[in-house]
């Protein structure tokens, strides 16, 4: 196999959907990632300028509680990151780096990392979740709402690499 | 007892990190803490994400409704993901876009970044600015974020049909996508 490093997508792809059916049974939710950036956002807006992060209506959520941290989905994305990190040593295959398409040079790569973190960041909010807890999750409920993020998500996907052609290819 | 359980908030939050570490190691082994696995599949050179995405969704909507069907788990006391249909559709679309541009999206971000990819954490402090430009537009864009509000609509509902007619339906077509792709990849990939 080409890529020997890594299991088998359909391997990974059942562990994945068995963890996503643990979190079912056992705590009666599904996966979830966006929503930790949102609250750590507004938690870390609030130490700084608590006035107007309490202003913004869509923050103050997360700010009611004496504890807000406490969360389920930012615990998650720790959970996440310690997952990958024990994957990425036990194969070796961490290795420090920063990313990009083959023809682009570092300042664009900088500028394309962080636009598209603020366009899956905006857009996770709008949809009320990302890949994790509306696609995933949403998709194998068979909820309406994960069908059609996954539809328009490969639809636009799909179009702006058809553009922007230079990005990965 | 009947499955959902109750938890205290410390083991609560233990199991969240529990199950987190399980979605991280399944990602990360996949491959998917790679920006070039990840945007494969938009340009036809890799099919990783939608062979582990389907893979995921079919075993765990059959686990899911096989328990409910067999009465060991209340799906009333599941949480589902509501659907609010042009918000979604939109913020899908635009998802989509930005997975191209940054090569990751939220949760294989994390994972990049647990492989030692920077540019991973850049995306990442990305997201917490597109969260807060969301937060800071939120009463213009609050009248759309409520408005076709279909509240938990399953396809199931929507069809009229059997539970199991559209998993049977998804894992057909799913098995379908992952033969055009193995038959693809010899093909025009590593012809």
């Amino acid at each position: 196999m080409k890529n020997s490093r890594f299991w088998s997508p359909y391997v990974a792809g059942t562990l994945l959907g068995l963890t996503l059916l643990a979190t079912f049974f056992v705590a009666g939710r599904g996966l979830g990632a966006s929503g930790a950036f949102s609250l750590v956002t507004g938690v870390g807006l609030n130490a700084v300028t608590p006035g107007y992060a309490a202003s913004l209506k869509y923050l103050s959520q997360y700010l009611g509680s004496p504890a807000p941290l406490m969360n389920w989905n930012l615990f998650m994305v720790i959970g996440v990151f310690l997952g990958a990190l024990a994957g990425a040593l036990s194969s070796r295959t961490f290795k420090v780096m920063f990313d990009k398409g083959a023809s682009m040079s570092l300042g664009t790569r900088l500028v394309t990392t962080f636009t598209g973190g603020i366009m899956i960041g905006f857009a996770a909010r709008l949809a009320r979740g990302c890949t994790s807890g509306v696609a995933l999750t949403g998709g194998a409920q068979l909820a309406v709402s994960g069908w059609i993020f996954v539809l328009a998500m490969f639809a636009a996907g799909f179009l702006v690499a058809a553009i922007f052609r230079r990005l990965w290819s | 007892m009947m499955a959902p359980f109750e938890f205290s908030e410390m083991a609560g939050l233990g199991l969240a990190v529990l199950f987190g570490a399980f979605f991280g190691l399944s990602l990360e082994r996949a491959g998917l803490g790679d920006p070039h696995k990840l945007t494969g599949v938009f340009y036809f050179q890799d099919f990783t994400v939608p062979k582990v995405m389907f893979t995921a969704i079919v075993v765990a909507g059959t686990g899911l409704y096989l328990l409910a069907d067999l009465h060991l788990l209340d799906l009333s006391r599941v949480y589902f993901v509501p659907t609010f249909f042009w918000p979604q559709i939109a913020g899908g679309a635009l998802f989509g876009a930005g997975f191209v541009v940054s090569g990751y999206c939220p949760g294989t971000a994390v994972a990049g970044l647990a492989s030692g990819k920077l540019d991973a954490l850049v995306t990442m402090i990305g997201v917490g600015a597109g969260s807060l430009l969301f937060a800071v537009l939120f009463s213009a864009l609050e009248g759309f974020y409520v408005s076709s509000d279909w509240g938990t609509e399953t396809l199931q509902a929507l069809l009229g049909v059997n539970h199991w007619i559209v998993l049977i339906v998804l894992a057909a077509l799913a098995g379908g996508m992952f033969k055009f792709f193995s038959w693809y990849e010899k093909r025009v990939v590593h012809p």
